[in-house]
C-alpha cells in the first residue's frame, strides 16, 4: 500500500511523521466516546497554525471535509468523520503558550490537557474552571468546539463563560482573531459564536481562556439517601435555601455500586441515591453552608451524611464521580449516555418517568445527573448483540429526551449535537430558528466540508435519534 | 407631513396587530443623534415587530429598535434613520419559576421591574447596567451592559439562556432555551448580546436569576497614590477575598461621589470593595481589608449607605449632564493589571490638554470609565479622545466613546479600534440584514 497524492501533500507540510494513511492506522481514528464510524481518508498532526492554514488549502483543493479531533472522548459523535476526508488531530498542538497570572489569563493551543492547564497553575493557586469528567484526556480545543461543562459548573459556567479570545482557520485557509484578552472589544461576539460550533464554522487554533483563584476552603458532602425522591428533592431545598453550591451531584445506587466496586472510594453499597455536593469559598461561609446544606439533606431524610476528612477523602470521592462511565462499562458489554436537561424542580417527576420506562422496555437505566442545574446523564446498559434490546434502547432514549423537551428543556447540556442528535434538533428548535443557524454555517462553511453531517438536521431522518449509532449498525 | 410619510405610517398602522402609531409630536423623544423620526411604531406583541421589520425592508426604511433610549447616545451617527421602533409596551412576563432560578420576559420590561418582581422570593439578576432601573432588559443585552457586578457575577453575556428575536425578513427565531445547561445549536444568543440591535431585534428573553446576598457592606481603602492603589489591588487578587465589585475613583471621582465641588478635591485614591455573606463573614472580610490595607500603608473605612453612590457610578451620565451638558464618557477595556497604568496616562494627557478628568476604574475586570468633564465642548476634545485611544491601544486594550456630544462624532469614530475579524462581522450583518434596515451605519466599522 502506498502513500496517496493527498497524503505526500500533507506530508510536504508536516513531514512524513505528521501523517498516517494505512487503514490499520486510521482505525484508531475511526470513534470517539459515542460509537464507531467511518474512516477518515487521512490523519494528519499539524504542529502550528501555519500548518493548519496549509492543510485546510489542501483540503480545499481536493474538495475533502476537513475534521478536527482532540483526544476524542467526546459523547456526541463530534470528532469523527462521518463522510472521510481529513482528519486534523492536535496531539502535537499541545503548548501551553502563555500565562498570565496578573491578568488571570491562559493562552493554549487546542490539544492542551484540560486538566495539564490547572496543573501547570495550581502551585500559584489558580485553576481552569471547566472541569468535565474526561478532564485527564480531554483537550480545551474539543472543549471549546463543545462548550463543555462539569460538575463545578453549577457556579462557573461552562466553556463559554470562561474563554475570551480565539485563533481560527476559516475553511479556505484565512486567518482570524476573536475576542480579546480583555472584555468588551468593540465588535460582534465571534468568540461567543464559535465556542460550541463543534468545528462545523472553523478551526480553532488558539485559545485565550481566564484562569480562576482557588478558594481558601471546599467542603464536600456525601449524603445518604434510602429513597431516591428524597434526593431529588433535596436538590430543589438547597437551592430554596438561596445556597449556590460548587457542585450538586447525584448518583442513583445502581450507579454507585458499579462505581464501588470500581473505585473503593467509599460509598455505601446499600442505598438509593447519594447526593454529592460541594462548597467553597471563605472559610466562615464554606462552615455556615456546609452546616446549612447537612440540615437541609436531613430535613429531607437523608439516612447520613458525610463530610470528606481530607482532601484525599474528597479526591477519591471525586474519582468515584468522575470516572462512573467507566465503571458502569465493566458491568455491562455496552451502555448508551444521554444528556437531557431539564428545568432543576422538575427532577422528581423525571425520575420517577425514568423507573417508569425501565419496567416499560425491560431495561436497566443508571441515573448520574448534575442534578444542581438539571443535566441528566441516565445510561441504559444493553448488549449490542441482541439487537431487539438495542432497538429498545434507542426508543427509551427518545422517550426520555421528548420528555425534557416537554418539560422545557433541551436536547443537550454539555456533550453537543455531534452525529447523535442532529436529526433531533427540530423538536426544540422551528424551520426559523435552524433558518438562522444555516445562514451562518453558510456564511463560514459555505461548501460544508467542515466536519460534515453535525448540529445541524440533515433532513433525512428528521425528528429521530440515530439510532444506528449504537450497535455498530450503518448510519 | 409629507405624503409618502403619511403613507408609511398608515401602514404600519395597518400591519397585523395593529401597532401603534405615535403621533408626530411624540416623535421627538425618539431622537437619536439629533435626528427625530420621521416615523415611531410601538409594538405591544413580538408579531407586530416582525410585521414591522418586514415592512420597513419592504421599504427599505431604516429603523432603529429602542427600549426606554437610556444607551442611545453610543453608536456611530446613522446613516439612515426613517422610523423607530419603540419595544418599552413590549413587557409581559412570559414564564418563571422561583426554584429554577430563571425567568422569562419580553424585551420591553424595565430591568427596575424584574428586579422587584424576582425580588420578593429572594432573587436577583446581578447587574448593575448603565441606565438602571430604567432600561429595559432587551436594552441591556443589546448592548451587553454591564457595571462594577461583573467583577462577582459577569455580565448580561453570562446570564442570558435564550432570546426571541425578530428578523429583518419578518420572522420570529429563537436561539437557546429557558434551562441553564444548554448546548444544542450554535450560541446565536452571544452574537446578538452586544449588538446594538444591528443584527436583529430582541422581543423576548430567558435568563438565569441569582439568590440575593444575605448581606452586603462596602469598604473604602484610602490610596495616597497610584502604585499604592496597585499594590492593594495585587494584594486583593491574592487574598481569599471574593469581591463583588471593586472600584478605583480617582480624585476628581471621589469628590463627584461625595458630591463636593472639584476644587475642593480629596487629596486621595479610593478604592471601593463590595463584599456579601453572613456577618460572619462580613466582619472577616474587614479584617482582612485591614490586614492587606496596613500591608499597603493605606486605612480602611466602611461605607455607610453605599446603595447610592454605586448607583451613581453605573448611571455616570445621568448623574453628571445636568451639571457638565458637554460631558465626553469614554470607556477603556483593558487588560485589568494596566488599569493603574491607564490612569497615569490618561492624566497626563488630560493635563496636557487642559481637560478635566474624572475616572472610575473596574480594576478587577479592566474597565475604565473616564470622564472628560465640559460644560461646552472644547476644540481638544477630540485630539484627546484619539490620545487616550493609542494609550489604551499601547497597554493592549481598546477605547470606545460611551456617550458625548453630537459634534464629537462627525470628528471620531466612537468605536475605534477593528481586527482581522471585521470581514467575518460585515458579511454576518450582510447575511442578517441584506438591506441595511437595522441602526445603519452605527455600529462598527459602519456595520
Amino acid at each position: 500500500m502506498k502513500p496517496n497524492g493527498l497524503s505526500r501533500e500533507l506530508a510536504g507540510i508536516v513531514g512524513e511523521d505528521g501523517v498516517l494513511w494505512r487503514r490499520d492506522d486510521l482505525m484508531l481514528y475511526e470513534y470517539d466516546a459515542l460509537s464507531s464510524m467511518r474512516q477518515p481518508d487521512v490523519v494528519v498532526f499539524p504542529r502550528n497554525t501555519g500548518n493548519v492554514v496549509k492543510i485546510a488549502k489542501a483540503a480545499m483543493r481536493h474538495n475533502l471535509p476537513l475534521v478536527a479531533r482532540g483526544a476524542g472522548t467526546g459523547l456526541s459523535g463530534g470528532s469523527v468523520a462521518t463522510e472521510g476526508g481529513v482528519l486534523l488531530v492536535f496531539s502535537r498542538m499541545k503548548q501551553i503558550l502563555e500565562i498570565d497570572l496578573e491578568n488571570q489569563r491562559a493562552r493554549v493551543q487546542p490539544g492542551v490537557v484540560n486538566l495539564d492547564l490547572s496543573m501547570a497553575v495550581a502551585d500559584d493557586g489558580y485553576y481552569y474552571a471547566p472541569d468535565p469528567s474526561s478532564q485527564r484526556a480531554c483537550t480545551i480545543g474539543g472543549n471549546v468546539a463543545e462548550n463543555s461543562g462539569g460538575p463545578h459548573t453549577l457556579a462557573y459556567g461552562v466553556t463559554t463563560n470562561h474563554v475570551l479570545a480565539l485563533e481560527i482557520v476559516l475553511p479556505d485557509g484565512e486567518v482570524i482573531h476573536t475576542g480579546a484578552r480583555h472584555w468588551d472589544r468593540p465588535g460582534y461576539d465571534l468568540t461567543g459564536m464559535f465556542v460550541g460550533s463543534e468545528g462545523t464554522l472553523g478551526i480553532v487554533t488558539e485559545i485565550t481562556v481566564r484562569l480562576s483563584r482557588k478558594p481558601e476552603a471546599v467542603k464536600t458532602l456525601l449524603a445518604i439517601y434510602s429513597e431516591t425522591a428524597d434526593a431529588t428533592r433535596t436538590v430543589a431545598a438547597i437551592t430554596a435555601r438561596g445556597i449556590t453550591p460548587a457542585a450538586l451531584e447525584m448518583m442513583d445506587g445502581f450507579c454507585l455500586r458499579a462505581v464501588e466496586e470500581a473505585t473503593h472510594a467509599g460509598y455505601p453499597m446499600d442505598c438509593a441515591a447519594v447526593l454529592l455536593i460541594e462548597v467553597e469559598g471563605l472559610k466562615e461561609s464554606v462552615e455556615e453552608h456546609a452546616d446549612e446544606i447537612e440540615a437541609v439533606c436531613r430535613e429531607n431524610r437523608a439516612r447520613e451524611v458525610r463530610r470528606a476528612k481530607s482532601a484525599e477523602e474528597r479526591d477519591l470521592l471525586w474519582k468515584g464521580r468522575k470516572t462512573a462511565f467507566g465503571a458502569l462499562g465493566r458491568i455491562t458489554p455496552n451502555y448508551y449516555v444521554q444528556d437531557g436537561v431539564i428545568p432543576r424542580t422538575r427532577l422528581p417527576e423525571m425520575l420517577d418517568f425514568i423507573t417508569a420506562l425501565e419496567k416499560k422496555y425491560e431495561l436497566h437505566i443508571g441515573n448520574i445527573f448534575h442534578a444542581g442545574d438539571g443535566n441528566l446523564h441516565p445510561l441504559i446498559l444493553y448488549d449490542e448483540r441482541n439487537r431487539e434490546q438495542t432497538a429498545q434502547v434507542i426508543k427509551a432514549a427518545k422517550e426520555i429526551i421528548t420528555r425534557c423537551v416537554e418539560m422545557g428543556g433541551s436536547i443537550t447540556g454539555e456533550h453537543g449535537v455531534g452525529l447523535e442528535k442532529s436529526d433531533l434538533m427540530p423538536l426544540i428548535f422551528s424551520e426559523n430558528d435552524l433558518d438562522l443557524m444555516r445562514r451562518i454555517k453558510d456564511l463560514f462553511n459555505p461548501h460544508g466540508r467542515l466536519n460534515p453531517g453535525k448540529v445541524l438536521p440533515t433532513g433525512k431522518m428528521c425528528g429521530e435519534l440515530r439510532g444506528g449509532l449504537l450497535g455498530g449498525g450503518p448510519v | 407631513m409629507t405624503g409618502a410619510l403619511e403613507a408609511i405610517r398608515a401602514e404600519f398602522a395597518a400591519l397585523p396587530g395593529a401597532p401603534e402609531v405615535l403621533a408626530d409630536h411624540a416623535c421627538a423623544a425618539f431622537a437619536v443623534d439629533g435626528i427625530v423620526p420621521g416615523s415611531v411604531a410601538a409594538a405591544s406583541t413580538a408579531e407586530q415587530v416582525a410585521a414591522l421589520l418586514a415592512c420597513a425592508g419592504e421599504h427599505r426604511l431604516a429603523l432603529i429598535p429602542l427600549g426606554n433610549g437610556t444607551k442611545r447616545t453610543t453608536g456611530n451617527l446613522p446613516r439612515r434613520f426613517d422610523a423607530a421602533l419603540s419595544l418599552s409596551k413590549l413587557n409581559r412576563l412570559i414564564h418563571y419559576e422561583p426554584g429554577d432560578l430563571t425567568i422569562t420576559v419580553e424585551a420591553g420590561m424595565q430591568f427596575g421591574e424584574l428586579q422587584e418582581l424576582v425580588g420578593r422570593d429572594g432573587l436577583w439578576l446581578p447587574l448593575d447596567p448603565r441606565g438602571g432601573a430604567k432600561s429595559t432588559i432587551g436594552g441591556i443585552i443589546a448592548a451587553n451592559a454591564a457595571g462594577p457586578l461583573r467583577q462577582g457575577f459577569g455580565g448580561p453575556r453570562d446570564m442570558v439562556l435564550g432570546l426571541k428575536i425578530a428578523t429583518t425578513d419578518g420572522k420570529i427565531a429563537k436561539t437557546g432555551g429557558r434551562v441553564v445547561k444548554n448546548v444544542a445549536g450554535y450560541d446565536l444568543g452571544k452574537l446578538l448580546t452586544g449588538s446594538f440591535g444591528t443584527l436583529g431585534v430582541i422581543v423576548e428573553t430567558s435568563l438565569k436569576l441569582f439568590t440575593k446576598p444575605p448581606a452586603r457592606a462596602t469598604f473604602k481603602i484610602r490610596a495616597g497614590t497610584l502604585t499604592i492603589a496597585r499594590d492593594l489591588r495585587g494584594r486583593l487578587r491574592r487574598s481569599p477575598l471574593d469581591a463583588m465589585r471593586l472600584l478605583l475613583a480617582d480624585r476628581r471621582a471621589c469628590a463627584l461621589l461625595r458630591g463636593s465641588p472639584l476644587e475642593a478635591m480629596e487629596e486621595e485614591f479610593e478604592l471601593w470593595i463590595e463584599v456579601s455573606g453572613s456577618a460572619r463573614v462580613l466582619q472577616r472580610c474587614e479584617n482582612e481589608l485591614s490586614k492587606l490595607a496596613s500591608a499597603a500603608g493605606a486605612r480602611v473605612e466602611q461605607v455607610e449607605k453605599a446603595a447610592e453612590p454605586w448607583e451613581r457610578v453605573s448611571d455616570l451620565a445621568d448623574w453628571l449632564q445636568p451639571k457638565y451638558p458637554d460631558i465626553t464618557i469614554l470607556k477603556a477595556a483593558l487588560p485589568s493589571a494596566v488599569s493603574e497604568g491607564f490612569l497615569t496616562l490618561a492624566g497626563q494627557e488630560s493635563i496636557a490638554a487642559q481637560i478635566t478628568l474624572a475616572s472610575f476604574a473596574q480594576v478587577g475586570v479592566g474597565i475604565v470609565h473616564a470622564s472628560l468633564l465640559q460644560q461646552t465642548l472644547g476644540s481638544g476634545v477630540a485630539g484627546l479622545v484619539l490620545r487616550l485611544r493609542e494609550v489604551a491601544a499601547s497597554l493592549g486594550g481598546t477605547l470606545i466613546v460611551e456617550d458625548c456630544p453630537l459634534a464629537l462624532k462627525s470628528q471620531v469614530d466612537v468605536w475605534g479600534a477593528r481586527g482581522d475579524d471585521l470581514q467575518a462581522m460585515r458579511k454576518l450583518k450582510s447575511a442578517w440584514d441584506p438591506h441595511e434596515i437595522l441602526s445603519p451605519g452605527r455600529f462598527v466599522g459602519g456595520i
